[in-house]
């Protein structure tokens, strides 16, 4: 085959090694070579094993001469946010509490993406605990968007999406509480997938909030995140709260057309206050599905300022109460704003954060309400493109948790409601900064999210641009 | 529902064992703050029967086509 491995989608390549058209070697040797190449200006990595990750890709070459593959993604070479425990190696969260931690176990989504075949090439940057926006980690750097190397990345599964924007790894798992896996896929141009609460197990993966987190995929195409999740959902007993619904057929959903779909606009609030090029890429999107048959109609929500304040006293008093311990202990160990932000669970009468927890079935019901008759719901990611890593450097200013709650507007709604949303890559600022938008759906009908972004991505090459190393 | 002062959040803290100082307190108060607004509205309405678990069943078979 011609041209670089490392630029094929994760479907394409899995597809190429299964066939013997490439080894998993030269696959992984072209990811390697990328990594050298782009890591050193974007600070995706936390950890790179190259040597190891050759011996798995010759290991893998070994065994599909010897019989048939071990699975879908047999020899593919992927690196996720070190957050995913994966027994006896280092899982740093981001953190200096935890540089030296090694995984006891390995991480249920982990480990079924590791039975499909895959091989490890290291792990990957995110922000301190998950617990930010941006992408700046006071511990080991910023990392770098590959668009544009004075912006962010977007956070918290910040070297996710570096690392798949620059193609330094076919796909990479993110982790998504309040638009952690959403974000850094509008920011950096790739697709993420941010599940409804329950659908992946969580289980070795490290928590920042039980009621909100969710375990997803970002990477090049909704194929290749529909592939992912098609691995890793489903019922775990190492989870009671991993859902035991039936996982659907995703790849088949991926090819089914929209026409006659009905995709919902908000009339407020998600197209309030945007940035002109966000919107102008947003009403492009619509045309866009509006070709291919979709329906597109109003809908009026209900206010979304209430879930956003829920959704931060869940967020805040459930990741003060899981980081006490280190609260008192080794507080001079956090990051100047992660230690903020967990003081702020400090605050939150215990009465409070209960309502907040009473209110969301309510609220997912007057939600569920007001968009009826809709198939999905379609909402920019953040009201503006990638910031400078220069003005987004807030550490515990006064001005923090502004900058943080403008930049989260979009996506702590859909966090607080459980809902799964489907973030894709759909235009560029006229200065070359992806923009994405987010496509909303019902509760476990991420199906429904991965037929209209598939059928986006097929009439659109947004998802295919790659950035060039200046 | 009134956002709480720094001194109220100082008490808070020192009964949750992780005792924080006056400025620190300040700043908790400026960033929680707005969410205590935003929420007041949903604070003190919610009705006797409902529980957290309401929202498990809420969101059970919502899946569209």
């Amino acid at each position: 085959m011609s041209g670089e491995p490392a630029l094929m989608s994760l479907t394409a390549v899995a597809k190429a090694i299964a066939a013997k058209q490439l080894s998993s070697r030269e696959v992984t040797q072209s990811c390697l070579d990328r990594i050298a190449k782009w890591n050193p200006r974007l600070n995706a990595f936390m950890a790179l094993e190259a040597d190891d990750a050759l011996k798995a890709a010759d290991a893998a070459d070994a065994a599909l001469a010897k019989g048939g593959p071990k699975g879908v993604l047999h020899g593919v070479p992927l690196a996720h946010k070190d957050m995913y425990y994966d027994e006896g190696k280092v899982v740093t969260c981001g953190s200096k509490i935890r540089k030296d931690f090694v995984a006891p176990t390995t991480s249920t989504a982990l480990q079924r993406l590791k039975d499909a075949g895959t091989v490890r090439l290291g792990s990957l940057q995110m922000v301190e605990f998950a617990y930010g926006p941006t992408g700046h980690n006071p511990h080991y750097g910023a990392v770098r968007n590959p668009w544009n190397t004075d912006h962010i990345t977007g956070g918290s599964s910040s070297g996710s999406g570096s690392a798949v924007a620059a193609r330094l790894t076919f796909a990479a798992l993110g982790s998504d509480t309040g638009g952690s896996i959403r974000m850094p896929a509008h920011f950096c141009g790739v697709t993420g997938l941010k599940t409804t609460v329950g659908r992946v197990s969580r289980a070795g993966a490290m928590p920042l909030s039980w009621s909100l987190d969710t375990v997803g995929p970002l990477a090049q195409t909704v194929e290749d995140c529909a592939l992912l999740t098609q691995l890793m959902a489903g019922a775990d007993p190492e989870d009671p709260t991993a859902s035991d619904l039936p996982v659907p057929d995703y790849m088949a959903a991926a090819k089914q057309p929209i026409r006659g779909l009905k995709i919902g606009v908000p009339s407020a609030f998600y197209v309030d206050d945007l940035d002109a090029e966000v919107a102008r890429v947003l009403d492009e999107t619509l045309a866009v599905l509006k070709k291919e048959g979709a329906e597109i109609v109003k809908v009026d929500l209900p206010d979304q300022r209430q879930l956003t304040a829920a959704c931060q006293f869940v967020l805040a008093t459930e990741a003060a109460a899981l980081h006490k311990r280190w609260m008192i202990e080794r507080p001079q160990d956090y990051g100047a704003q992660v230690l903020m932000r967990l003081q702020n669970g400090l605050a939150i009468p215990a009465v409070s954060y209960l309502e907040a927890m009473r209110w969301r079935g309510p609220a997912l019901s007057a939600y569920l309400t007001a968009v009826e008759g809709t198939d999905a719901v379609i909402a920019p990611v953040a009201p503006m493109p990638a910031v400078t890593i220069a003005e987004s450097d807030v550490g515990n200013s006064l001005e923090a948790e502004a900058v943080i709650q403008r930049i989260t507007r979009f996506t702590r709604p859909i966090n607080y409601l459980g809902l799964p949303s489907l973030s894709i890559p759909t235009g560029f600022t006229r200065s070359g900064l992806p923009v994405g938008m987010q496509i909303i759906g019902r509760p476990f009908d991420e199906a429904m999210l991965i037929r209209i972004g598939a059928a986006f991505q097929r009439v659109t090459d947004y998802h295919q641009k790659v950035p060039k190393l200046s | 529902m009134t956002r709480p002062t720094a001194k109220e959040i100082r008490a808070m803290s020192d009964v949750a064992d992780v005792p924080v100082d006056n400025d620190v307190a300040a700043r908790i108060a400026n960033s929680i703050g707005p969410a205590f607004e935003g929420f007041a509205p949903v604070s003190g309405t919610l009705p006797f029967d409902l529980e957290p678990a309401t929202f498990l069943l809420v969101r059970a078979p919502q899946v569209t086509k």
